[in-house]
């Protein structure tokens, strides 16, 4: 009569899924642990900022020329945006505050518990001295 | 001829693995289907913003608190929320429920106008800010701080420029401290290779992605494994959850302001000189050596992101008398926010601050 070896398949796919990216991370970390691929991978991301800068004043000029904005109006329009909405959201806690809607509370209407809890060490009599 | 005994054990195998088969092609649906995991659900205040600080007041789950409350850093990186990933593992949530009184201060994508935003506005201004919000709240002069990762080197480095200031205790998560033992990190911004300058000049602002990139060099077999473990679990709820809600902060990755990239490539990276102690933030030196307040040290003994070399070594450095350090299994992100956070590195915060915040 044989034994009864069989294991859960799914205990068995994480236990394989655990090695392989185990066994993976090691070999990408001793290839990318290296001074050589510090070197070249620099280089490149060196290489991808020129080209990037260049690539950006080229582009500014030619939607200048159409006058068209730039990524960096649109940037600033989106960041002016974002900001008009943070300074709404403080009026409106403002406001709030000031004349509370029903059902929405605002910080000092919460009642904050009494600061006095001690932990259990103190409260059975026992100090801990540093 | 089989016995009845292993042919039951057999059928029951199969019949499980039909049912999971079956579960994983109707939550495999549901789960491609699905928006963003739904996180930080502990009800907070928003009482301060301005740019990429947050500050966040938690309510109150306790009939009564202890004296001095809590601030929780976040790293720079990314978002706070890994603190109140999902309720049951919620530090945040935890924490309220021990009796804390809990602020954290979080951090938005700086925006391009923040672009010059250096060490010293975290340091000198974001922090000292947040602590005298959470002053005006508390009516308390004293805060604890328990810090994560970069948000730990902040938090020193505030320490170390603020001697008689309010910080009464600080604990540190994962925090590196001897940045050239950051291994792959140290190894990739290698100064003879890595122009920083044409970096933070050309972009202004680092993008998240890039950010985001480096830390899966790291390990870049992790995240097709998560995607393969999900896949054989999609059956289970509880794991499924915890896993789009891990993925989603992994992928939430901030950019940064350049000025304080290029500081901390030039300053830590480069010069090792928190470790050395020959910072300088804003004028005064922040040398480890003069912090005296009580410090506790929480070290991930795997952790790939800020390795074991580079956290162990701050209790040496300080000059505080009352320390402790706590080493455990696990990585950058269990140690803080894995099911064994909760059993293991929780319950010692919860000890060490409760005896400290009276």
């Amino acid at each position: 009569m044989a034994k009864d070896n069989t294991k859960d398949p799914a205990a068995v796919f994480q236990d394989w899924v655990t090695q392989w990216e185990r066994a993976a991370d090691q070999f990408s970390n001793q290839f990318m642990g290296t001074d050589e691929f510090s070197k070249s991978m620099n280089q490149m991301q060196n290489l991808q900022l020129e080209f990037q800068k260049g690539f950006g004043e080229l582009m500014a000029k030619q939607l200048a020329n159409f006058n068209l904005p730039s990524r960096e109006d649109v940037l600033q329009l989106s960041e002016d945006v974002r900001d008009i909405n943070r300074r709404l959201g403080r009026i409106e806690t403002s406001i709030r505050k000031l004349a509370p809607i029903d059902g929405v509370g605002d910080q000092q209407r919460r009642k904050t518990p009494p600061r006095t809890k001690k932990p259990a060490s103190l409260q059975s009599g026992s100090q801990n001295k540093e | 001829m089989a016995e009845p005994a292993v042919d039951n054990k057999l059928i029951d195998q199969m019949r499980g693995m039909v049912d999971r088969t079956i579960q994983r092609s109707i939550k495999g649906v549901q789960f491609v289907s699905s928006g963003k995991a739904p996180v930080g659900l502990t009800p907070k205040d928003v009482i301060y913003e301005r740019g990429t600080l947050r500050l966040y007041h938690y309510h109150p789950r306790s009939e009564e608190i202890y004296r001095i409350p809590i601030i929780l850093v976040m790293a720079t990186t990314n978002r706070g929320y890994v603190f109140d990933l999902l309720p049951g593992q919620s530090l945040v949530e935890y924490l309220l429920d021990h009796g804390f009184d809990v602020f954290m201060i979080d951090w938005d994508a700086p925006m391009s106008s923040e672009r010059g935003l250096s060490l010293a506005d975290y340091t000198q201004d974001f922090i000292p800010t947040s602590i005298t919000k959470v002053q005006e709240i508390t009516g308390e002069e004293e805060v604890n701080m328990v810090s994560y990762c970069m948000g730990g080197v902040l938090s020193l480095i505030y320490a170390a420029t603020h001697l008689n200031g309010p910080l009464k205790n600080l604990v540190c998560m994962t925090t590196p401290v001897n940045w050239h033992e950051m291994g792959l990190f140290s190894l990739w911004s290698d100064e003879r290779y890595l122009d920083v300058d044409k970096l933070v000049d050309t972009l202004g602002i680092v993008p998240a992605e890039f950010i985001e990139q480096s830390f899966e060099m790291l390990r870049p077999a992790q995240k097709t494994a998560g995607r393969l473990r999900v896949w054989s679990e999609m059956w289970n709820d509880d794991f499924v959850r915890s896993y789009r809600a891990f993925e989603r902060w992994g992928s939430e990755t901030l950019p940064l302001a350049g000025e304080y990239y290029r500081e901390t490539t030039r300053e830590l990276m480069w010069g090792n000189k928190l470790y050395e102690g020959e910072l300088v933030v804003d004028g005064i030196i922040a040398n480890l050596a003069n912090i005296k307040i009580p410090v506790m040290n929480a070290i991930a003994e795997h952790d790939h992101i800020a390795p074991y070399k580079a956290t162990k070594p701050l209790l040496e450095k300080i000059g505080s008398e009352d320390t402790h350090e706590v080493v455990l299994k696990g990585g950058h992100v269990s140690l803080i926010a894995g099911p064994n956070a909760v059993r293991r590195l929780w319950p010692q915060i919860d000890v060490w601050l409760s005896e400290r915040s009276v």
